[in-house]
């Protein structure tokens, strides 16, 4: 069996999936932050496997401009919980409920 | 070679970034970074202007829209137009926050390094015209605002406004990623042009299946950043809890990007599938309009309130998409809803940055942002109280203020494409727009005829000034919703320009 | 050529299995001779010194975040060196390489300002 451009699809929708549901189930900034970070691969993938398929270089190129926008959150989403973690001491989405209505 | 007059206006905002950088090391008083960053914004704008009157200039060879790198960088008319509102709604955001940065003891070397860099990433969105670029003049947009929504760092809300707002930035930006990254892999072009070139031979084949998901992927990512419902829970606790000024820049600066943003991708390379973004779009221009009107119904906190009142105009703003659901849609008719969205974003700018310029130089005063606390403000602070009324009327969309052209070519727009569905969508709007009414007029008759509360005191508060920096920013705004209102002549002119991106290259 | 390739993972395994069989057999060789009489001072982590008090995670200093962070953005801009230095022969050749060293140039400049940035704003002052 030969492993074509679809099977790279399907496990990076898979992997996509699988961040989306930590985003939306998990409590902890952290663990949050890391399902983002699998789904922002899952493009990678993507990207990577539709290229390669194509026979162009824009897919590993447009890799190289994710990865590096990805860099840039982490250091700004790392930031912004060490600042959190500071005032409150803890990671937890949930105590964050001072601004509703 | 690249046409260094093209890329003028980035380069030298590009050249401020940094030198506002350099300032900030400098053992010099701080307000001279802003001074640095008005005079790069100031300086910026030169070659926006001598790039849209090329043809009228003897050292400027005119050649239409100018094409940088391929096709992923456009100058043209409409990113002219757009570039110069991002720089000028910019000045006015240096200029709020001067006199807010300065009441406190705040970062402020860096906040406006971080702003401009936002800035910067606008003004790259408006010529962007391939998936790439466009994503990373996004990210440039959005990334410096997570750090801004959090400046009171030592303030929980201020805090929890900055942590929400930046895990559903990512979360979109991701959305948006993974939408790019399906229509690249079916279309297997990354250029817009290319994308609307081989969309055309994907319909009915295998790939469209996959190729809808791309397009819903990218809608949904901009959707985030528009602040479209039901996309929109982060909005009011990221306006209420960052500061005020950065609140004025989001809801400006940053959400007409994402706006350029939608117009780009959706008018360039899904030109031929408005079958799929126009009523995807309708539905998000229906809620977004009753949702955010209904709910701005029931604040009692200013900053609150306008919250949902910028939600409820992205709604106004995505009606023209919306009115692309009509079926066998012309393109005269497209180019009509391109203008009326642009014209409207022009407009909005002006009286948003208006209302929350009102909004600090009150809070200034009053150091509160509940409604109640503001009432008889007429008796000690006429001028700001006019200004009020002035701003909140043109947001309702009442004569003569400017607000009031933004709505009346919404509506051209979407009733000159006719249909049941396009008239549905107008009815929704008409509604929505007697419901603004009542929540814009309420605050207004509260500060011109209710009497001050008790614990507000009026005598002190008459004889506070309002700083030099925030009073030009009232003066800027103030006279853009009378002018633009009076003559909306101008603002048309203006548009029109833009229209010819609509009928394609 | 894809068998040699797997061939060379065989040698490895080979090697893997060997160490294993070493290692174990000796160790059960000697527990064979050896007296086997445990204790509960035995099964302590060390059987001098002090006990062992508090969690095992501790926190770290908050200046390890923003060396991390800042390690960070750095080694990824490295990215877009690849591409470049991988293409600018070809450049060369074409009689662009003045120009494409330029904006390298500057693409480090930029970077370099951020670095004297970190320093005088007293990042990297380790107290």
């Amino acid at each position: 069996m030969t492993v074509t451009a679809g099977w790279y699809m399907a496990l990076a929708a898979s992997l996509f999936t699988i961040g989306a549901a930590g985003l939306l189930l998990r409590r902890n900034a952290l663990v949050m932050f890391m399902s983002i970070e699998l789904m922002l691969n899952s493009v990678n993938l993507t990207f990577v496997a539709a290229g390669r398929e194509l026979g162009v270089l824009e897919g590993q190129l447009s890799v190289l401009f994710v990865m590096v926008v990805a860099a840039a959150e982490v250091t700004v989403g790392l930031a912004i919980i060490v600042a959190v973690f500071r005032n409150r001491a803890t990671a937890s989405v949930d105590e964050l409920t001072g601004l509703r209505g | 070679m690249i046409d260094y007059h093209a890329l003028a206006p980035e380069l030298l905002l590009a050249g401020t970034v940094l030198a506002v950088l350099t300032v900030d090391l400098l053992r010099v008083e701080k307000y001279w970074v802003a001074v640095v960053g008005l005079f790069g914004l100031f300086l910026s704008f030169i070659p926006v202007l001598t790039l849209g009157f090329c043809d009228t200039l003897t050292f400027c060879e005119d050649t239409g829209t100018r094409f940088l790198f391929g096709e992923s960088y456009a100058v043209d008319s409409f990113s002219l137009v757009l570039k110069a509102l991002f720089l000028g709604s910019a000045f006015v955001a240096v200029l709020l926050s001067v006199g807010y940065l300065e009441s406190d003891r705040f970062w402020q070397g860096e906040f406006y390094f971080l702003m401009l860099s936002s800035v910067l990433g606008a003004v790259v969105m408006a010529s962007s015209r391939d998936l790439v670029t466009i994503f990373v003049a996004l990210e440039l947009v959005t990334g410096p605002t997570f750090l801004m929504a959090g400046w009171r760092k030592g303030d929980p809300r201020s805090n929890e406004a900055m942590l929400k707002f930046f895990i559903i930035g990512v979360l979109s930006a991701a959305l948006l990623l993974f939408g790019m990254s399906l229509v690249y892999g079916t279309t297997g072009e990354l250029t817009f042009a290319g994308i609307r070139a081989e969309a055309a031979g994907i319909r009915g084949g295998d790939l469209e299946a996959l190729f809808t998901v791309g397009v819903l992927f990218t809608l949904l990512g901009f959707a985030f950043k528009v602040s479209a419902v039901p996309f929109h829970f982060w909005t009011p606790d990221t306006y209420e809890g960052s500061p005020t000024p950065v609140t004025a820049y989001l809801s400006v600066v940053s959400k007409t990007a994402g706006f350029v943003g939608l117009l780009a991708i959706c008018y360039l390379a899904f030109r031929d599938a408005t079958f799929l973004w126009g009523p995807a779009l309708w539905v998000l221009a229906a809620a977004s309009m009753t949702v955010g009107n209904l709910a701005a119904l029931r604040q009692t906190n200013i900053v609150r309130l306008l919250g949902y009142s910028s939600i409820a105009q992205g709604g106004f703003i995505l009606v023209p998409f919306g009115a692309a659901v009509a079926a066998g849609v012309t393109d005269v008719q497209l180019e009509e809803a391109f203008f009326a969205t642009v014209t409207y974003l022009l407009i909005y700018a002006f009286m948003n940055l208006g209302a929350f310029a009102v909004i600090i130089a009150g809070g200034n005063r009053l150091r509160s942002a509940e409604i109640g606390d503001w009432a008889g403000m007429f008796g000690y602070a006429p001028g700001l109280a006019t200004m009020l009324a002035v701003f909140f009327f043109s947001l309702a969309g009442i004569p003569p203020l400017a607000g009031w052209f933004a709505k009346f070519v919404m509506f051209r727009a979407v009733l000159s494409v006719g249909g049941g569905w396009a008239a549905a969508l107008a009815i929704i709007a008409a509604v929505n727009s007697v419901i603004a009414f009542v929540y814009y007029a309420k605050v207004v008759k509260s500060a011109f005829m209710d009497p001050a509360p008790e614990h507000v005191a009026v005598a002190d508060l008459a004889r506070m000034p309002t700083v030099p920096s925030l009073q030009f920013a009232l003066v800027l705004t103030v006279a853009g919703v009378i002018v633009l209102g009076i003559f909306p002549g101008i603002i048309a002119e203006i548009g029109e320009l833009t229209k010819t991106f609509a009928s394609g290259f | 050529m894809l068998d040699q390739y797997f061939g060379d993972y065989i040698t490895v395994a080979a090697f893997i299995a060997v160490g294993a069989l070493l290692v174990g057999g000796g160790m059960f060789a000697s527990s064979l001779l050896r007296p086997d009489k445990p204790t509960k001072v035995k099964s302590e982590t060390y059987e001098c010194g002090i006990d062992p008090v508090g969690g095992g995670w501790s926190q770290s200093h908050i200046r390890y975040y923003i060396f991390a962070l800042l390690f960070l953005i750095f080694d990824v801009e490295a990215v877009f060196i690849f591409p470049w230095a991988v293409r600018i022969e070809d450049f060369a050749a074409a009689g662009l390489g003045g120009f494409i060293f330029v904006e390298m140039v500057i693409f480090i400049v930029i970077l370099l300002l951020g670095l004297v940035y970190a320093i005088r704003k007293g990042v990297l002052r380790w107290e």
